[in-house]
């Protein structure tokens, strides 16, 4: 029986739902390594890891390309090298914030799962249809020029390299 | 003369090493002359004088008289004329004609090539070449570059070094790829080989610059130190110092993998004394305004790799205002450009002299756009060989396309390695390439998206293919149009491109793919797979539809036991095959080993992977006369 069977993988890069080849155990995985945030008690990673269905996380040994040396990019606060990117999460109202590791996540639909698990709530986004908007909340980010805008307008990709940290605001707030 | 050639049936790449020449030389010592020109078998080309009428030439009064030996005398020319022959097939096939011709063939090749270092042991080699000037040594396979191989597998220079040391004092070359290499190996090879000319370490680990700086101070006579793709560990030796202060024999010096800061002034002062210096290729701690020095002082360059493109952190007074433009145009003999660390696009302007004349040309280190890429690219028109970025885009390439008629080789890597982004190139790049590059010969294509039609309007518009590796990078990714597999683009790549040797699939792809493999791909020797196939038929396909298979890596397929087996009529015809995170069980790793005596077969183990006792997480074996090697660490066990 064929590894991760052809499903019907969606060309959309929002989406993002290819096949998954880490989903079988019997199979010799290598896996990387998300035990940090294991560590510290949260669920994000063990709910990728055991669902089958959801996109595999990178592959350390895949694609097979060297990486091109290149300088690290010079903030403080995110380290984009090629396998984390961490950003604070602060809920508004909450004095402790979060950190939370964008890379780890595919794509939006991802980052909010993970957020609305973290921070016990609903998370609104334009795409999502709005049921119940008193009680919900807004994703925020605070882009590099230090412009706070709305998580969701442009592609992941531009998001990933302009974020510097997010904020969960409440959406009768703005 | 010798008319009885036996050619293997199936294997014209013939090992030198196979053990059953003994055989044939049974079988076929040599007739004496004159019966063979009775049975009329071939034309002889004897040139024994015991021969007589030789070719009916009609000097049939020469009387036959007895030579010493007409063995020695045979021999005395197959020598003379067996130093002509440089081939390795051609070497190898000759060397399997019978016993005399074996021994001549033995004496007189220079070039020893190893392309799997565990097939043979040292003494072995050494034994039965005497009079070897250079040493090929391949080491750990392919996938090893990828993290696919733990460290400390093995692959090391030692036991060579030391054997060849002893056999070859002359030695002049030494050619190693992904080979573990010590400083103590470095500190032999430069005691022991006086007239040492040439070191090529590619891919290779486990020295430092302590091993460097013993080759530079020891080795006079040297020529070439090319250090590609290995890592070199920073000693705090300063290696550039330890060159003699004497006029070298440099001819090509490239360094830009060591990752290690060299004294520049030092390095100034060997360009200087090296005038033989064609090739130099500079590390990133070589700023544009040293490099501008360099090139002031060696004019007659053919090959530059530049250092980091951009002006030194504290910019050195007066960096910014040097006449780079100038320094380019004076090196009228420059054909290759590499290098580009760490660019700042503006100083790319200076090489604009000269594009014209280049024929490589290596941006894979530049992180350029389409826009920064056209004024360059539309003045080269002489371009062979092309390696990028994919930060050109789709519209870069178009460019390249546009101008770049010539072109033979192209490698578009990924800036971003990561499989779920959109991609700055697609089919459309690949497509424009495949319209305007008619003589493309080899293509390494990196891309997040690709249709069918594009891979197969390529396999109709470049029909000298001859190696194709297309890397989708999102695993099992269909055609992104059609949302079909891609066996239909590969198959018509193996079916249109007739000179196809070397081929890399990728993508969705179904056991149809390799039915096509199979069936087209006959002079297909490399061969790489990942996350592709549905079931054993794939494997099975291509194991007795490519008789020239040599070298097969594939990984994370589904294919076990029973396409294992298919192979085993040719397993001893290649030169490795590598199995990794496929369905293969120890018994039926076990059941290979038992067939073949002569085949290494190694099954390795990852610390990190979630153990299984049913499946082999790596299978990699090869051929070899030297049995099981004595180096093997903990996690590799050999069946």
């Amino acid at each position: 029986m064929g590894r991760g069977a052809a499903s019907s993988s969606s060309s959309s890069f929002e989406s993002s739902s290819y096949p998954s080849v880490s989903g079988e155990s019997s199979f010799p995985q290598r896996k990387r390594d998300l035990s940090t945030d294991l560590r510290l008690g949260l669920s994000i990673s063990t709910s990728q890891q055991d669902n089958p269905s959801t996109p595999s996380e990178q592959l350390m040994d895949w694609p097979p390309s060297k990486p091109v040396p290149r300088k690290a990019l010079d903030s403080e606060e995110n380290e984009y090298c090629s396998s984390t990117l961490f950003v604070k999460v602060y809920m508004e109202g909450i004095q402790i914030g979060r950190k939370l590791n964008l890379l780890a996540h595919d794509g939006y639909h991802d980052l909010i799962q993970t957020l609305d698990q973290m921070f016990n709530t609903n998370i609104l986004w334009p795409e999502m249809d709005v049921e119940n908007s008193a009680h919900c909340h807004v994703l925020t980010y605070e882009d590099k020029e230090g412009d706070w805008l709305i998580v969701g307008d442009v592609p992941w990709e531009m998001f990933l390299p302009s974020v510097r940290r997010l904020k969960i605001t409440r959406a009768d707030s703005l | 003369m010798i008319t009885n050639k036996k050619p293997r049936s199936s294997d014209t790449d013939s090992n030198y090493m196979r053990d059953d020449r003994t055989e044939m030389s049974e079988d076929d010592d040599r007739s004496p002359p004159s019966d063979s020109i009775a049975n009329g078998s071939c034309p002889t080309r004897t040139c024994t004088p015991g021969s007589g009428s030789g070719s009916g030439s009609g000097s049939s009064s020469i009387p036959e008289y007895s030579a010493p030996y007409p063995d020695r005398v045979l021999e005395n020319v197959l020598e003379n004329v067996l130093w002509f022959l440089t081939s390795r097939k051609d070497r190898n096939a000759a060397s399997l004609v019978c016993r005399s011709w074996y021994r001549v063939e033995a004496m007189t090749r220079s070039d020893l090539f190893i392309g799997n270092c565990y097939a043979v042991s040292p003494e072995r080699a050494t034994s039965r070449f005497t009079r070897v000037r250079s040493v090929t040594l391949k080491g750990k396979p392919r996938f090893a570059d990828f993290n696919l191989m733990p460290p400390n597998w093995g692959a090391h220079f030692a036991p060579w070094v030391s054997a060849t040391a002893k056999a070859y004092p002359w030695l002049e070359k030494i050619h190693l790829k992904r080979m573990s290499v010590t400083d103590d190996d470095l500190a032999l090879l430069a005691e022991s080989f006086s007239g040492f000319k040439e070191l090529v370490l590619v891919c290779c680990d486990g020295f430092g610059t302590s091993g460097l700086a013993a080759v530079a101070s020891k080795c006079r006579q040297l020529k070439v130190l090319d250090l590609i793709e290995s890592e070199v560990s920073d000693d705090e030796v300063d290696w550039i110092m330890c060159f003699p202060d004497t006029e070298t024999c440099l001819e090509s010096l490239i360094f830009d993998c060591v990752e290690c800061l060299v004294d520049f002034d030092a390095l100034e002062r060997l360009v200087v004394r090296s005038p033989s210096l064609k090739k130099l290729r500079l590390n990133r701690f070589v700023s544009i305004g040293q490099l501008y020095r360099l090139m002031v002082r060696a004019p007659q360059l053919t090959h530059l790799g530049t250092g980091s493109f951009s002006p030194s952190e504290d910019v050195a007074q007066g960096e910014l205002e040097l006449d780079y433009v100038s320094a380019f145009a004076a090196c009228k003999s420059l054909v290759c450009l590499s290098g580009f660390r760490e660019i700042v696009p503006d100083c790319l302007p200076a090489i604009y002299p000269i594009c014209a004349n280049l024929t490589s040309l290596n941006f894979s280190y530049a992180n350029i756009s389409a826009e920064q890429l056209k004024p360059i690219i539309s003045n080269c028109h002489k371009l062979q060989t092309f390696w990028v970025l994919d930060s050109i885009c789709d519209e870069g390439l178009q460019a390249v396309a546009t101008t770049c008629k010539e072109l033979r080789e192209l490698r578009v890597f990924p800036f971003d390695p990561r499989e779920d982004i959109e991609g700055p190139v697609s089919e459309v790049g690949l497509q424009a390439i495949s319209e305007g590059c008619r003589k493309l010969q080899s293509i390494l294509y990196f891309c997040q998206r690709m249709t069918n039609a594009a891979v197969i309007a390529m396999s109709k518009n470049c029909p000298d293919l001859v190696v194709f590796r297309l890397c989708i990078m999102g695993r099992q990714r269909p055609d992104h149009v059609t949302g079909e597999p891609m066996d239909e683009g590969f198959g018509a790549i193996v079916m249109n491109c007739k000179k196809l040797t070397r081929l890399a699939v990728s993508g969705l792809l179904t056991d149809t793919a390799f039915a096509y493999i199979g069936k087209y791909g006959k002079i297909v020797r490399t061969l790489s797979v990942a996350f592709a196939g549905d079931s054993d038929m794939g494997l099975k396909y291509v194991l007795e539809g490519c008789p020239r298979l040599q070298k097969l890596e594939i990984r994370d397929s589904p294919f076990g036991d029973t396409a294992l087996l298919s192979g085993l009529h040719h397993y001893y015809n290649m030169r490795f095959l590598w199995m990794s995170a496929c369905r293969l069980s120890h018994q039926g790793c076990q059941q290979i080993a038992q067939a073949l005596p002569h085949l290494v077969v190694e099954v390795i183990k990852h610390e990190d992977t979630v153990h299984t006792d049913d499946y082999a997480d790596t299978l990699y074996m090869y051929r070899s006369l030297a049995g099981r090697r004595h180096d093997v660490p903990k996690f590799v066990s050999i069946l």
